[in-house]
């Protein structure tokens, strides 16, 4: 193979699946490698290819690893330019992706992670800022069709992978995002309906079947 | 582009001096508006309505905001000092160093300050860790960046001054000559250069904010302003 280009992911990584969408956006051939996150240890590759965070996704190019969700985009990005463009080609918008990116990660997806994990008074608190984020997240999505505008970009990618969990959160908290973030649930469906979308999205009843199991859920 | 930069800073903060470092490398003209995190702007709120947070970055009328967005938006729109490199690898691995700087070592660092008992024996632990690992990434070179300052350096930029100065108002020496030569020759070199010495604040003022709320970040286990 002239280009090898190797993910190593697990069929339920958000984070993962950024990557995943990027490569079928742009057309690249991949061979994904699957690395069991249920497992104690990570396997001998993790360890080589992610030495200091031992974490996944990882893609490795012409044998080189690239880490982190959000940096290994914008490499694909960078490398391939024959595909669809990936980031914005203005510097403001590019900075406004990346600002939603960070936002994606430090704020929705701990607040996320809290509230499937907790029970109670501390639930429905996390509950609330879930909503809030989620709201917030619409805003920015504004009138547009994707977070691209017209086209489906960086930040739809960043956050796609978090509507496999939709139907899970509001099974988990008794609500409905449709009722509360009607904008993003029609962006969602929107975003569902291109291939490197569908392809890589799991089965939302097994994401949240897993999680329930991950996190102790009744 | 004949827009105004202006940069709400404040210069006790390190996210503030990112910003101001990436623009002196650049050799670009800005204004340095401080704020007072005690009592924040109305402008500030203004740019920064759901952070409320500094730095902020406005381009003519548009707000950038987050440190190492500042930092690469800077990058791409003024020509001179290259702050991350052209090939896609490198750049991949700046910014893997940068996120890991930010989110693991940062927070490690700053825990290992305002802890005690078992839970600072853990941080300085991760602390130990992480150091030696950035060390090792210098690999003998005078930056992370190379011969001269890169992302890399910019984000790390902490380690050449304000952690220093942590560990001295809490009484800890966790980067100290005798474990971490390689890195405190890069601090000496980072805080030496020139871009760096016309924006680092004086370590007085930054002891200045840090002694007397000592007691009150300790509880709050966060920085408290006022």
């Amino acid at each position: 193979m002239s280009e090898e280009v190797v993910c190593v992911d697990f069929w339920a990584n958000g984070f993962g699946m950024r990557v995943r969408i990027a490569l079928r956006e742009k057309g690249v051939q991949f061979e994904l490698k699957e690395e069991d996150l249920r497992a104690k240890e990570r396997s001998a590759l993790v360890l080589e290819m992610s030495p200091v965070l031992r974490q996944i996704p990882i893609l490795i190019h012409h044998g080189k690893p690239v880490l982190g969700s959000i940096n290994i985009v914008e490499y694909i990005d960078e490398v391939w330019k024959e595909g669809p463009a990936l980031l914005p080609a203005d510097p403001l918008d590019r900075a406004h992706a990346r600002l939603w990116a960070h936002y994606i990660d430090k704020m929705l997806f701990s607040t996320q992670t809290k509230f499937l994990k907790s029970k109670g008074e501390a639930k429905e608190k996390s509950k609330a800022e879930l909503i809030e984020s989620l709201k917030q997240l619409e805003q920015v999505l504004g009138d547009g069709n994707y977070f691209g505008g017209d086209e489906f970009n960086f930040l739809d990618i960043m956050l796609i992978p978090f509507s496999s969990m939709f139907s899970g959160y509001e099974e988990h908290g008794s609500f409905q995002i449709g009722v509360e973030c009607p904008k993003l649930m029609a962006w969602v469906k929107r975003c569902r309906e291109r291939e490197s979308v569908a392809r890589t999205l799991p089965d939302d009843g097994e994401m949240y079947q897993l999680h329930k199991a991950w996190y102790g859920i009744e | 582009m004949g827009e105004t930069l202006k940069l709400f800073g404040w210069k006790v903060s390190p996210y503030s001096h990112r910003a101001e470092v990436a623009l002196r490398l650049k050799g670009v003209k800005y204004e340095f508006i401080h704020e007072d995190l005690a009592n924040k702007s109305d402008m500030l709120i203004r740019y920064n309505p759901i952070l409320k947070k500094i730095p902020v970055l406005l381009h003519g009328d548009t707000p950038i905001v987050e440190s190492q967005v500042i930092v690469e938006y800077i990058d791409e729109v003024f020509d001179g000092h290259p702050i991350l490199p052209k090939d896609p690898y490198k750049r991949a691995e700046a910014r893997f160093w940068a996120r890991f700087i930010d989110e693991k070592v940062r927070p490690q660092v700053w825990m290992s300050c305002w802890t005690d008992g078992e839970t600072q024996k853990s941080f300085i632990a991760q602390v130990k860790e992480s150091l030696a690992i950035l060390q090792g990434r210098l690999e003998g070179k005078k930056f992370f960046g190379g011969d001269s300052i890169g992302l890399i350096d910019i984000m790390a930029c902490s380690l050449a001054l304000w952690f220093g100065v942590m560990q001295e108002v809490v009484g800890l020496n966790l980067l100290n000559e005798d474990d971490y030569p390689e890195l405190c020759q890069w601090g000496e070199e980072y805080r030496n250069a020139e871009a760096v010495k016309e924006c680092l604040p004086e370590r007085e003022l930054i002891v200045g904010f840090f002694a007397p709320r000592k007691d009150r970040i300790f509880a709050k286990k966060a920085p408290v302003y006022d």
